[in-house]
């Protein structure tokens, strides 16, 4: 199942200047267990999608809203010369077509 | 008496829940009035509101700046301050004026001031400023007492003396130094959001990982209800837990959208860091009232063994100069990479030939890479681009001399099977080259032992009137 297609919400955000954070929220219970039980292929990859090695990427299911939390480094410090995206509020675009 | 002192006196002869108004998540956008108003109707102890951010990039931090306009903290400003001084309550502002530096705080103070010349208002007034002297940071380098947060280098006395301000997220203890100071209004400089709704219950006694955690949610305004807003919040806080209630009708505050909102912003949703604990939520339980109002218990607070200092710093690069310009030709979008390769070399050797090559050309095609660096271009490329030149460099005339000739450059490039031999670009206006100013970078975001907080942060107190 494509991400996009079973998630409520899908959105990225700094966490401080150095760190990604994105929260993929699910509709329900059962699609949430569906993806809480498929940790190891999203964290696999999303370490792929954004060029980190996956113990980069710490993926935390997160019970009391239905969410999975995704945090990693960004490529380039917020605001540092050559960053593209100061908020972090549209690195989310590689996670969306992402199949479980 | 004093707004602190009469609210003091209140729960001293009478222990009651403490109902706490987060009017603003990020005060100078507007404060919608009809909820602001709703919250002051219903009796609040006190009125809490945050002013900044890092997340809004080191050009503020560095500059000396304040993001919003000073007429949109003016209006806020007057709106909370004229709120809290009818209703005699304390009125407590943190991270002054975005980023919470010696001049962020300035311009506040001086637009409070003006307030209360305009509007014939009197109060004590309690300041608090974050910034860190060079000295004490040097000297916790050297003892080994500051280190990185997350991916940042280790921090060098360099760093410290490049970062044009340094300042410390002031913690909890540092606004409940200045309410004790006895005063109607609290303004500190950099602070930890938590602080602001999280001192008054540490005053009264109430437990330190449920006002924490209402601390961290009513901050942002009602944004943690559905649909989230900037609509003034209420929380009321006693013993065992708090309730959530937006003071805007349309929003609800819901035991999935107020456990949502432990997500937003945050690398670890369980967990609350201030410098002097961490509250736990893992055993944090929501529980809805009725539709709009949630109750929410079990945060737990860990106090810190050692108390630690945020460190944040810009320091600035250049002067940023901007090209902005289109392209609809698919020629030219294909081959983008080549072009502007080669027009960084032409302008390389034009620029540089009685200079050193002393400033950076970057290029960004929106549409195709403007965005994210993508490892792969797209599948079908786009019909219309954006195209943005940007050059940093050390004088603001070098970076203009740099990115005009781009733009010239840039416009009458040839490329291997170009058709569209008259101009390469389309400018919306011209001139279409933007001189920016100033541009900054972080180049501290660490962490820093402290022994003393009150000694490296003193209270400063005023007679406003």
């Amino acid at each position: 199942m494509r991400l996009d297609s079973i998630a409520k919400v899908i959105r990225s955000k700094n966490a401080g200047p150095c760190l990604l954070t994105l929260d993929v929220m699910l509709p329900d219970e059962a699609t949430f267990a569906y993806v809480a039980a498929r940790i190891g292929p999203l964290r696999r990859q999303v370490a792929r999608r954004y060029g980190r090695s996956e113990n980069e990427v710490a993926v935390l299911p997160f019970a009391p809203a239905l969410a999975i939390k995704i945090t990693l480094p960004r490529d380039i410090i917020s605001g540092d010369i050559g960053d593209r995206d100061v908020y972090g509020a549209q690195q989310h675009a590689p996670l969306l077509d992402i199949e479980l | 008496m004093t707004a602190v002192g009469r609210m003091l006196d209140g729960f001293s002869r009478r222990r009651r829940p403490l109902r706490s108004l987060g009017a603003s998540g990020q005060l100078g956008y507007g404060i919608p009035t009809p909820a602001f108003e709703a919250g002051l109707a219903r009796a609040p102890d006190m009125i809490g509101v945050d002013m900044g951010s890092i997340d809004i990039g080191p050009a503020y931090l560095g500059g000396g700046k304040m993001a919003p306009t000073r007429v949109g903290a003016k209006r806020d400003l007057r709106k909370v301050l004229r709120a809290a001084r009818r209703l005699d309550i304390p009125l407590i502002v943190g991270s002054a004026g975005s980023a919470g530096a010696r001049p962020h705080l300035d311009q506040t103070l001086d637009i409070v001031r003006e307030i209360a010349r305009d509007d014939g208002l009197s109060f004590r007034l309690a300041v608090v400023a974050a910034d860190v002297p060079r000295a004490a940071v040097k000297q916790a380098i050297a003892a080994g007492r500051v280190r990185p947060m997350d991916t940042m280098p280790p921090l060098t006395e360099a760093d410290v003396d490049a970062a044009s301000h340094i300042v410390g997220q002031l913690g909890l203890e540092a606004f409940r130094r200045a309410l004790e100071a006895d005063v109607d209004v609290v303004v500190l400089g950099r602070a930890c959001d938590t602080g602001i709704f999280a001192s008054i219950p540490a005053m009264l006694g109430f437990p330190a990982g449920i006002s924490m955690h209402m601390a961290k949610i009513i901050e942002c305004a009602s944004l943690c209800c559905v649909p989230g807003g900037r609509d003034t919040i209420l929380g009321v806080l006693d013993d065992d837990g708090f309730e959530l209630e937006s003071m805007a009708p349309n929003r609800a505050a819901t035991p999935s959208s107020v456990a949502a909102h432990g997500l937003y912003e945050q690398a670890d949703p369980f967990d609350i860091r201030e410098p002097s604990g961490c509250a736990d939520l893992r055993q944090v339980t929501y529980r809805a009232l009725d539709a709009r109002r949630t109750r929410v218990e079990g945060a737990t607070f860990e106090p810190a063994e050692r108390l630690t200092l945020k460190l944040e710093g810009a320091l600035m690069i250049g002067y940023r100069a901007l090209l902005i310009a289109g392209a609809a030709d698919p020629r030219f979008v294909a081959r983008h990479e080549e072009i502007f390769a080669a027009v960084a070399c032409v302008v390389r050797d034009l620029v540089c030939e009685d200079a050193a090559e002393d400033y950076r050309l970057g290029f960004r095609l929106f549409g195709v890479n403007g965005v994210r660096a993508w490892a792969e271009p797209p599948a079908h490329m786009p019909r219309e681009t954006f195209v943005m030149g940007e050059c940093i460099a050390p004088t603001p005339e070098r970076a203009e001399e740099v990115i005009r000739t781009t733009k010239q450059y840039l416009l009458h490039h040839g490329y291997e099977g170009r058709l569209a031999t008259a101009g390469n670009l389309a400018f919306p206006f011209t001139p279409p080259e933007v001189m920016v100013g100033e541009a900054y970078r972080f180049n501290v975001f660490h962490l820093m032992d402290v022994d003393d907080m009150a000694r490296l942060f003193p209270v400063e107190v005023e007679t406003v009137a």
